[in-house]
């Protein structure tokens, strides 16, 4: 599984929703449940899957999808 | 199991009502976060129609908590409607008598606050005194507030959380030393707020709680910095369950009593094989030690009013043994109100322990080392508490102390007392024997009893009662300590019956409400314990019912039965005491056809 697929699987999971389907451009207007809250809750459950710690600064940048895996895969690398 | 299936077995458990704090309270917060939005959504189009208003205000923000603790409401079976109060709205809310909070009606109202809430703090070099006077400030200002929720929502619990000291010090090691600190500052007002509440408020002990996980787990600033959360959300779980179980107890959702086995939980060995003197329990080795651990521990609840019991395979001669012989041993038998050791099995064991000491099932506490006998027990009777033990004795102890069962609204002079009732009727089943008419021996037992409304330490203990009692309960409605004095205030008429024998002092057993409705005098409430049962304190009350009734210009006694799972004991109650039935579960009793009944009570 690619970055997206496994951050697909977190999405739904966390919004409790299978029929999610991420694309880069993909953000929270997108999503009805996708507030400030559950925003922290998706932070965790990323960290959560791919072992790994997001600072504020770059949970504060990101602005969609496609830069939320960049920032993944830049971390991960 | 997978998480997907987890996390449907869990909710049918939640919205069933049957799912245990201390189950939820260890699972992932992402998981309870799922549950909580499904439960907000099967919310939205289910109203349920005795639902427990509960508002919840923060100087942090609220919203995952509410989720999670509704929760755990849910699954101990109380549903809500819930109030969020604004992020740190808490002065919007209670200090503005037209604010929605009070339009809401809170029966319950938690605050949560933090260190950031204390804003007037000492200066570095303020003296001792100075340092009284702005900790008595402070607590002046929460006592505003909370004189402020009483008034504008009479009759509503407050519980307020204490204040987690931060980890950061500026003042280094002297943080610890000078009370200048606010460190130290905090842990003056954290004392006051303990020593000093009104009736009605309790403290949730969340400097507790922050030490027990770590502070360094508890702050997460990340969060704080991001959405305010007050600490971090892995922590949600384990203040949520602090929150629904005191919630829960004064609701009345209480565990009463510990069972526990013997072999390998109380002691190490077998004593059927090891003989009494041949268990570990020697102080002077590690596995005896543990094992003595466990038992101090044990002893330290029954001190505070918990009912000891055993439920052990063994001859009973041979497991009474190490109580009667063994020295290094620190519970005696007089600790255990109900012994039972046989080769039945435990559910079956377990329920008859129930029924002897007059408890439901689901107020007991069961710990065994043995996994296929906590399977047994969780199986065939899943109301009980059954407490995961770990493989090493040295963490029983703390095992049973992290399910947090024992969380009641108060504890009273009875609850001690009643621990040593029931060894002395082990002495009352002896005397009954010797008797051949009941009469007889009613007589024999030479009781008194006074009778009286509720106030002070006696409106505790009947709040207690109104809250606990399931058997003996006509209609079970449950009412907090400032519902109650409010009623006495708005000219309800309410009744405690103290009782006492040669025996025992039994304190109030028994608590009755009456509402005049023009003519007809209501029976709102009435229950007894269960201790007292078949003593003709019934009759001795309704003799008393009778007269306020008339005191109070009524000509009828109007009762109404509310079925319940638990007081099937009560279904036929009116109609033995002469009341007429007048529609389904409704009955009444004209005050002239009333006739005295027999009893062997003296009034004092």
């Amino acid at each position: 599984m690619d970055t997206k697929e496994r951050l697909q699987e977190v999405f739904r999971d966390v919004f409790d929703d299978d029929e999610i389907e991420l694309t880069d451009e993909t953000t929270a207007d997108d999503i009805d449940a996708w507030d400030s809250l559950t925003h922290v809750q998706l932070i965790v459950a990323v960290e959560k899957e791919f072992s790994l710690k997001f600072s504020t600064v770059e949970v504060m940048r990101l602005k969609n999808v496609g830069e939320f895996i960049a920032l993944i895969d830049r971390k991960l690398s | 199991m997978s998480d997907k299936e987890l996390l449907e077995e869990l909710n049918t458990k939640v919205m069933e009502g049957r799912a245990e704090v201390s189950d939820l309270a260890i699972t992932e917060v992402t998981l309870l976060l799922k549950l909580a939005n499904r439960l907000k959504k099967y919310k939205r189009d289910h109203e349920a129609p005795e639902a427990l208003r509960l508002a919840v205000l923060g100087s942090y923000s609220i919203q995952h908590f509410t989720g999670v603790l509704d929760v755990f409401l849910k699954g101990m079976g109380i549903d809500t409607v819930i109030y969020e109060g604004e992020y740190d709205g808490i002065r919007m809310d209670v200090l503005d008598r037209g604010s929605a909070f009070y339009a809401f009606k809170p029966q319950v109202v938690l605050l949560m606050m933090d260190h950031r809430d204390v804003r007037v703090r000492p200066a570095v070099l303020t003296g001792l005194s100075d340092v009284q006077t702005l900790a008595d400030e402070f607590v002046r200002d929460l006592k505003n507030l909370w004189g402020a929720i009483k008034e504008g929502a009479p009759g509503c619990s407050i519980f307020q959380t204490n204040f987690p000291t931060p980890i950061e010090r500026p003042l280094g090691n002297l943080e610890g030393s000078e009370a200048y600190s606010l460190r130290l500052f905090l842990s003056r007002i954290n004392l006051m707020l303990a020593g000093d509440r009104p009736d009605g408020v309790s403290v949730i002990d969340m400097e507790y709680i922050s030490s027990c996980i770590g502070k360094k787990a508890w702050f997460d600033y990340p969060s704080y910095f991001l959405t305010k959360a007050g600490f971090s959300p892995d922590c949600l779980p384990r203040v949520a369950a602090a929150f629904a179980r005191s919630i829960g107890a004064n609701r009345g959702k209480i565990y009463k009593c510990l069972v526990m086995d013997l072999d390998n939980t109380i002691w190490g060995g077998v004593v059927g094989d090891d003989g009494y003197d041949g268990i570990e329990l020697d102080p002077h080795n590690a596995v005896g030690e543990a094992y003595r651990h466990f038992q101090k521990y044990v002893l330290e609840l029954k001190k505070r009013g918990v009912i000891l019991a055993v439920c052990s395979k063994n001859d009973e001669e041979v497991a009474k043994e190490p109580f009667e012989k063994n020295r290094d041993m620190i519970l005696s038998l007089e600790d255990i109100s109900c012994f039972i050791a046989n080769w039945e099995d435990k559910a079956r064991n377990i329920k008859e322990i129930a029924r002897r000491l007059n408890i439901g099932t689901d107020s007991l506490v069961f710990v065994d080392d043995n996994p296929a006998e906590r399977q047994i027990v969780r199986t065939y009777l899943p109301e009980v508490l059954t407490v995961e033990l770990p493989e090493d004795p040295a963490y029983y102890a703390t095992a049973l102390e992290e399910c947090d069962a024992f969380s009641w609204a108060s504890i009273t002079p009875e609850d001690i007392s009643r621990v040593g009732t029931y060894a002395a009727n082990a002495k009352r089943e002896e005397l009954m024997d010797s008797f051949v008419d009941y009469d007889e021996y009613l007589r024999a037992l030479e009781m008194s009893a006074s009778l009286g409304e509720p106030e002070g330490a006696k409106m505790k203990r009947f709040a207690q009662l109104i809250n606990k009692s399931n058997q003996f309960n006509l209609r079970t409605v449950r009412y907090s300590e400032e519902e109650l004095e409010a009623m006495k205030k708005a000219g309800d008429t309410l009744i405690y019956t103290e009782l006492e024998d040669r025996f025992s002092e039994y304190g109030i057993i028994s608590c009755i409400i009456l509402k005049k409705q023009g003519e007809e005098c209501f029976v709102d409430t009435w229950l007894m314990s269960c201790r007292v049962l078949k003593r003709g304190v019934e009759y001795l009350d309704l003799d008393e019912v009778v007269k306020k009734a008339k005191a109070m210009g009524c000509s009828v006694l109007v009762g109404e039965y509310i079925p319940t799972k638990k007081n099937g004991m009560v279904r036929d109650f009116f109609p033995s005491l002469g009341f007429k039935e007048r529609s389904e579960n409704i009955y009444e009793l004209k005050l002239s056809d009333y006739k005295k009944m027999d009893y062997y009570i003296d009034r004092r």
